[in-house]
């Protein structure tokens, strides 16, 4: 740590008021000697009784189901429990052979890819555009966040219905356009459909955090570009932008984790994986080999082989992407 | 000031005691009975006019009846609940699922039960079609409840317009006059596709063309079944839908719209689909509906159809009171004034013998003409292996391969033979893994 932050810290410590519930906190001095941090529990049961709660959600709701996740993964089941039988890697090695899977890996891949980027494209638009709007800004954002207000389910049935190659109003103009949309025969209006309604979801989500994080770009810095000789996309391009990496940063991670994980629900009510699984997500596989057909060992390898791809790409994210990111202001 | 307060909420507290207690004894008086179904929209609503009879009925017992989505999705929630032993006393399943459920090891078989809690139901009156799918062994394993078969719904009205009478017998001749529907304009979609279109236009057209969907006459000769649809007419008949579909003759409906209602609604002039759909027709159809068998190859007698729909089947794991109750709701809804009831509510065929013969001797069906379609081709000739019906483990899974490798053949991904022969072999793979969890069984 540099001296200088070191100094910074200890003056943060100093100026603290007193804990108001007068928990026994350890003072700065003694810390160093202890090798303790700057305020701890002298107690160790108060700090486990304080944890408690989120260690019991952890526990029921991610400890115990990855536990039964792994050890299903590993036997074929009948559904209802009578019948188990080991089969070792049989699940993972009819899994990677299968060219379904494969198929859904490689979509998985590019849909999460493309969705994560565009979203954040989007929203970067219109959060550069906020500072741009002058009158009516409340109204603005105000329709640039609706989308995230309305449950997936409810915008998912809108798409499927506005879309829908035989009754959706939509649908009929891009006909009358002379397009023959029809995401019931061809995938790729089908996947395009999907994405659109994924991104369409997500942009107000990166659209509060970037607006916030380009408002937290101090006026002066901005200022001092435009006496400059800067013009407004100069300024966002170089000014702005390096500035909100770390908001950057952690919105593509964010978006990763939305387009692996929580496009489910769109998926399912838009185009159910179809047609013939090109929209079948890895998650969404999951979940119709489990939960509609019943497959649990096959469903429960998938899901191991899906949380590793996540904690992969997280690391590998914070390790690429993580350096270049300066998050002093 | 505060004793007021203090007084009115002890006055409160007392009276939400009392009314609890009471609830409770009246609770206590009468067994709940837990029912998951999986029918919804006006068959739903029927079902729950037969919970409130049934209830009304009788003092013991008190049906508690919850939809849990389709088929699948309570099957799905019925698992997820066996195994935490949280399963209701009855579930309502559909034949696709039979096999899965009579090996499950978590059914008490209909003819054990019934006899146990000292009911008599004469089995031998269930309607042919009915019992040679339910009945095992001489032995029903579940009471068949709601039965149906696919019958081909048109619009009178657009026919007539394109000079047609009726529909014709056979798929070529269907063929021309859908085509005809199209080209003079009546309408730009002649037919819709079915959602479970798997269940109507491949197995249901096996069986009546008399085609073998799987060896040991399809699964019922043992868990060592194979499909091979793949080789038989099936191949024609989906390159057959693939070109209906190309040419905008046949119309998917797609998420967001119910194949059904694009026949309702006017917007597609036919459609084969369950005729449990008499229901939503009569309801919503405002032009001149009818229906017919559904059709047959040319040159082809035409077999029976087979049955879809679902049973009831009662659940392990209950305490004796419970399974006392669900023998005597079996027992209601087995009597032909119910089956007439259900029968005509909602589009379902008879069940039993005496209801047909019923509803037959009331002259029912000569107001109805529609109405006895589905029964008549249900009995139609004498059946055969190919048609008598479909006893494959975890039919469910082997069935959404095949509708996902159809659907490669509507996108154009995979030409008719290829997915066939895909669908097969994945479907094989599904029978092989039944086969060896349920070895011995």
């Amino acid at each position: 740590m540099p001296a200088s932050d070191a100094m910074r810290l200890n003056v943060g410590a100093a100026a603290r008021p007193r804990f108001p519930l007068r928990l026994k906190l350890g003072s700065l001095v003694s810390s160093s000697e202890t090798g303790l941090k700057s305020s701890h529990f002298r107690r160790p049961w108060l700090a486990a009784g304080l944890l408690a709660p989120q260690l019991l959600i952890l526990l029921f709701f991610f400890f115990i189901p990855t536990w039964k996740a792994l050890s299903l993964a590993f036997v074929q089941v009948d559904p209802f429990g009578a019948t188990m039988i080991f089969v070792g890697l049989d699940n993972f090695t009819t899994l990677f052979s299968s060219p379904e899977y494969r198929d859904s890996a490689v979509l998985t891949l590019w849909f999460t890819t493309v969705q994560c980027f565009v979203t954040l494209f989007v929203a970067g638009l219109f959060a550069f555009a906020t500072d741009q709007v002058m009158r009516g800004r409340a109204i603005y954002k105000g329709v640039i966040l609706l989308p995230y207000a309305i449950a997936p389910a409810i915008s998912g049935v809108l798409w499927a219905f506005l879309f829908n190659p035989t009754v959706g109003p939509l649908a009929q103009m891009l006909h009358e356009l002379g397009y023959a949309w029809d995401p019931n025969r061809r995938p790729s209006d089908a996947l395009l459909l999907v994405s659109v309604a994924a991104i369409w979801k997500h942009v107000c989500y990166d659209y509060i955090f970037l607006v916030a994080a380009f408002l937290a770009v101090p006026a002066s810095v901005i200022e001092a570009g435009a006496i400059d000789g800067a013009g407004p996309v100069r300024r966002f391009l170089t000014i702005t932008l390096p500035m909100a990496a770390p908001t950057i940063f952690f919105l593509i991670v964010m978006n990763f984790v939305y387009g692996l994980f929580e496009t489910f629900g769109i998926i399912d009510v838009i185009t159910h994986g179809g047609p013939a699984g090109s929209t079948n997500t890895l998650v969404y596989k999951v979940y119709q080999d489990g939960f509609r057909q019943l497959d649990l060992g096959s469903s429960a390898a998938q899901s191991v082989v899906l949380m590793a791809i996540a904690v992969l790409f997280t690391v590998l994210q914070f390790r690429a992407v993580e350096r270049k990111v300066n998050y002093q202001v | 000031m505060a004793s007021i307060y203090v007084r009115s909420v002890a006055g409160l507290l007392a009276a939400g005691a009392l009314l609890m207690g009471a609830a409770g004894a009246s609770a206590a008086e009468r067994v709940k009975i837990e029912w998951w179904y999986a029918i919804s929209g006006k068959l739903g609503e029927t079902v729950q006019q037969l919970i409130s009879d049934f209830n009304k009925s009788q003092d013991k017992y008190e049906v508690v009846g919850t939809f849990k989505g389709n088929y699948e999705e309570t099957m799905a929630a019925m698992v997820a609940a066996y195994r935490v032993n949280q399963q209701p006393a009855i579930l309502q399943s559909a034949e696709r699922g039979f096999m899965t459920m009579l090996k499950s090891g978590a059914i008490i078989p209909a003819d054990e039960l019934m006899a146990k809690q000292g009911y008599k139901i004469d089995w031998s009156d269930f309607v042919k079609p009915v019992a040679g799918f339910y009945i095992v062994n001489g032995k029903p394993a579940a009471l068949p409840f709601n039965s149906s078969t696919p019958i081909l719904w048109y619009n009178a009205d657009a026919l007539k317009a394109a000079g047609f009478g009726a529909p014709a017998d056979t798929w070529q001749g269907l063929e021309k006059q859908l085509y005809a529907l199209k080209e003079k304009k009546v309408t730009d979609c002649p037919m819709a596709l079915p959602g479970d279109f798997q269940w109507s236009l491949i197995e249901n057209y096996s069986a009546i063309n008399d085609q073998p969907f799987g060896t040991k006459a399809n699964g019922y000769g043992g868990l060592d079944t194979e499909f091979v649809y793949n080789k038989t007419s099936v191949v024609g008949q989906v390159a057959r839908l693939k070109k209906w579909i190309d040419d905008g003759v046949l119309k998917i409906a797609g998420q967001g719209v119910a194949p059904i209602s694009l026949y309702t609604s006017g917007t597609c002039a036919s459609i084969i689909n369950s005729t449990a759909s008499h229901s939503a027709v009569e309801a919503d159809a405002k032009f001149k509906w009818s229906a017919a068998v559904m059709p047959h190859e040319e040159g082809v007698q035409p077999k029976n159809s087979t049955i879809g729909g679902a049973a009831l089947w009662a659940i392990k794991g209950k305490p004796e009171e419970v399974q006392a109750g669900v023998a005597a709701f079996f027992n209601y809804v087995a009597q032909p004034t119910v089956q007439e009831w259900w029968s005509k509510a909602t589009g379902y065929v008879p069940v039993t013998n005496a209801a047909y013969a019923k509803m037959k001797q009331d002259g029912y069906f000569k107001n109805h003409p529609t109405r006895e379609i589905a029964i008549e081709q249900l009995s139609r000739g004498e059946p055969t292996d190919n048609s008598r019906g479909f006893r494959f483990g975890n039919h469910n899974q082997a069935t959404a391969i095949l509708l996902e490798e159809m659907q490669a053949v509507w996108t154009g991904k995979k030409a008719p033979q290829e997915a066939l022969d895909s669908s097969v072999k994945r479907g094989n793979e599904i029978l092989r893994q039944y086969e060896k969890l349920h070895a011995g069984k």
